[in-house]
């Protein structure tokens, strides 16, 4: 269904290069960029060689072709199914988009043949006016290059001011929330678009005084002990994450994985949330994290 | 012998080398045994091919690993999406392609089988050794783009007219496509519907962004069919605690996508068992749509009930109807300055009810079929637990065994004696 030659990255890069040709353009070496950018590593190997060699007979050996216009294609019905099924989506109209056109379209799925059953329950507030607005307002910014000028509610209830620079909108599935990410503000990096009160468009050519650093990696070392299915569990349960695994006997396994330092405390929770399962080898200072919970716990006097 | 080639017919095996190098990545090429070695050595490297920087190895005793890291958070685009932009197909197959297409340039142009055929050949005629197309290959070609909306076929009289659909008018949709082909089920679909926009990195970068799912996208959209269709479906399933998958017949209900632990299992009714089942989406293959069940919503709207009982994804009733239900209930104390501790049991919490006892105690209770399920997300307050009890003793002896086992482990407890 998904699986299919239509979709595939050979054909996209013949329709370039047939495009290219009817433009005039039969530089090879260009051809081959398309090719590189179009398919993949091995592709300029096979794409222009088939074409030329009339394998392919969609390019006369004088790099001119039969076809008379640039090719196209319409869209699929899986496409368009996929499509109406988004225009479902509440985020949806976060975008300002009309799907007319598919009105006599069936969706491929609808919002209930699906569930993200552990999503956490205070994602923002699709359907709010505001929320909207300052959405919109973001993603201009972000593609245009164009400074903010923000008001938002911080962690304490308190209203505070910034001028920062987008650079991109991250958005958490797990908490179901978009986050501005930011330079030009020294406590400004991260902005949570459900605390914007206000969210203004600045001049272009504002001076970006502060550079947000990129945030720093940590690194920790799990020894994986494999009962319940754990190695598995915590492979696909760290997967979105650099890793590096390796085994040390049937039963233990080290698993290397890099995360950003400001996710350490939700990263000692996930560490905990695998039990005896998971011990953390290294390093002794997010081990001394684990061991400061379970000496509080300790102290509960729990059994 | 045949020479190795970067496209693929076939998508289950490397469906199953691209989960053990993603998720795994720690065999050497000797344990890859269930097909030859140079199976191995060519599935390595399509998928080096496809995936470039994000392949790497480590060098052990035991042989060169391979493995994909991918640090999903740096990534806008999800990489594993290539494998399935890699379908091989004949030559004939790429030029036919372009020619009816180039043939049908135009929603207005229809034309007859025959005179498709005709143009045909006047398209490769200027080749030296022209491509000859039978009448029933070509015939094959339109039905197969007529079953894939993008042509349409139409009776007039006894002749059948073929001409290109068309196409939806609809605005820019750019951002939309890069947001959704990251987070809507499916999002291959969206991937390929932005290799045909202008080349772009995209505003949006993710969080807790799982990218597995990706080669799970082709049972993924044949389920979602199914269930559109209000059909059963038949399906290979590989459970971990069998070598080879068993073929089974199920009504699928509804796909539980985690966000947290990166799996998606298929809530289904299974008639043979009479029960509701959940399936491992990445065990599933060969998925088979069959006829309509009018039992289709009766059986959901039981799923639908039966959701406020599930913390993931068992839902237990045994054959006879008989619901088995557990209860937890546990307490947390939160300090002077954590409020958020609080906010946390009420957002994360997905069933069950949290009550504050005083000015520094919550509790949480709920009843549900698989208390189990709940374990790992009970020991994420791990530090401020100050009761807890279980209806099922096994759980609630787990629960103490493996704290016990923890504090072994790090040597809690011991520093006194």
């Amino acid at each position: 269904m998904i699986f299919s030659e239509l979709y595939s990255a050979y054909y996209n890069a013949v329709a370039k290069i047939i495009s290219e040709i009817l433009r005039g353009n039969t530089n090879e070496k260009e051809l081959n960029r398309i090719v590189c950018e179009t398919a993949f590593g091995e592709s300029v190997l096979t794409v222009l060689p088939a074409l030329k060699s009339g394998k392919w007979q969609l390019l006369y050996p004088n790099m001119t072709t039969p076809l008379k216009k640039a090719p196209t294609m319409p869209r699929t019905l899986l496409q368009k199914r996929w499509l109406k099924a988004i225009s479902l989506d509440p985020r949806i109209q976060l975008f300002d988009i009309c799907f007319e056109g598919l009105e006599d379209v069936e969706p491929l799925f609808t919002p209930a043949d699906y569930v993200l059953y552990d999503r956490y329950s205070d994602g923002d507030p699709y359907n709010d006016e505001a929320y909207i607005a300052h959405f919109r307002i973001a993603l201009r910014a972000v593609k245009n290059h164009q400074p903010l000028r923000i008001e938002m509610c911080n962690r304490k209830g308190n209203l505070v001011e910034m001028t920062v620079m987008p650079q991109a909108l991250e958005y958490s599935e797990k908490d179901d929330k978009f986050r501005l990410l930011s330079t030009g503000c020294r406590y400004g990096g991260t902005v949570n678009l459900a605390r914007m009160v206000t969210c203004e468009p600045q001049e272009a050519n504002w001076y970006v005084p502060y550079k947000t650093p990129a945030p720093m990696q940590k690194c920790v070392t799990l020894c994986i002990l494999d009962e319940r299915n754990a190695l598995e569990r915590c492979m696909l349960h760290f997967a979105h994450f650099k890793k590096r695994a390796e085994r040390v006997d049937k039963k233990h396994y080290l698993v290397r994985i890099w995360y950003d330092r400001d996710d350490e405390t939700e990263m000692v929770i996930r560490v905990l949330s695998f039990g005896p399962l998971i011990e953390v080898t290294e390093p002794n200072s997010f081990r001394q994290l684990i061991i400061k919970r379970l000496q509080r716990q300790k102290g509960c006097e729990l059994f | 012998m045949s020479s190795y080639n970067e496209l693929i017919k076939n998508f289950e095996r490397i469906r199953s080398y691209m989960r053990e190098f993603y998720v795994y990545g720690f065999k050497s090429r000797e344990e890859y045994n269930r097909k030859s070695v140079r199976s191995y050595d060519d599935e390595r490297r399509r998928m080096e091919s496809w995936l470039g920087d994000h392949m790497g190895f480590v060098q052990t005793a035991d042989g060169k690993n391979m493995f994909i890291s991918i640090d999903s958070r740096r990534t806008r685009h999800n990489p594993l999406y290539k494998a399935l932009k890699a379908k091989s197909f004949t030559d004939g197959d790429i030029t036919l392609h372009f020619i009816l297409f180039d043939i049908l340039s135009e929603p207005e142009t229809v034309l007859s089988l025959p005179e498709i055929l005709e143009k045909i050949d006047g398209y490769v005629s200027g080749f030296s050794e022209p491509m000859l197309f039978e009448e029933s290959t070509v015939r094959k070609k339109l039905q197969e783009y007529i079953r894939e909306g993008v042509l349409v076929g139409e009776k007039q009289g006894r002749k059948m007219l073929y001409h290109r659909s068309a196409d939806a008018e609809l605005p820019p949709l750019t951002d939309v496509l890069h947001f959704y082909s990251e987070v809507a089920p499916c999002g291959a679909i969206g991937s390929f519907l932005l290799d045909k926009e202008p080349p772009s990195d995209g505003v949006f970068t993710f969080k807790h962004h799982y990218i597995t799912h990706a080669i799970d996208s082709d049972v993924l959209a044949v389920l979602f069919a199914a269930m559109q269709a209000k059909s059963a479906v038949t399906v290979s399933n590989l459970s971990r605690r069998k070598d080879e998958p068993s073929r089974e017949r199920v009504v699928p209900l509804r796909i539980f996508i985690s966000v947290q632990n990166g799996r998606q299992h298929l809530l289904c009714y299974q008639p043979s068992r009479n029960t509701m089942r959940s399936l491992r989406i990445d065990y599933l293959s060969n998925v088979k749509i069959e006829e309509p069940t009018p039992r289709f919503d009766e059986l959901r709207a039981e799923l639908d009930a039966m959701q406020p009982k599930m913390w993931g994804v068992t839902a237990q009733k045994n054959r006879y109807g008989e619901e088995h239900l557990e209860s937890v209930e546990f307490t947390v104390k939160v300090g002077a300055d954590e409020a958020h501790i609080a906010k946390r049991l009420e957002r994360e919490k997905r069933v069950g009810q949290v009550e504050q006892l005083d000015d520094r105690t919550y509790k949480f209770s709920c009843t549900v079929y698989d208390t189990a399920e709940m374990l790992p997300w009970i020991r994420t307050f791990i530090c401020r637990i100050s009761s807890i009890h279980f209806s099922n003793p096994t759980v609630e002896a787990r629960f103490k065994r493996d704290l016990e086992a923890m504090y072994r482990i790090y040597g809690v407890g011991e520093e006194a004696q």
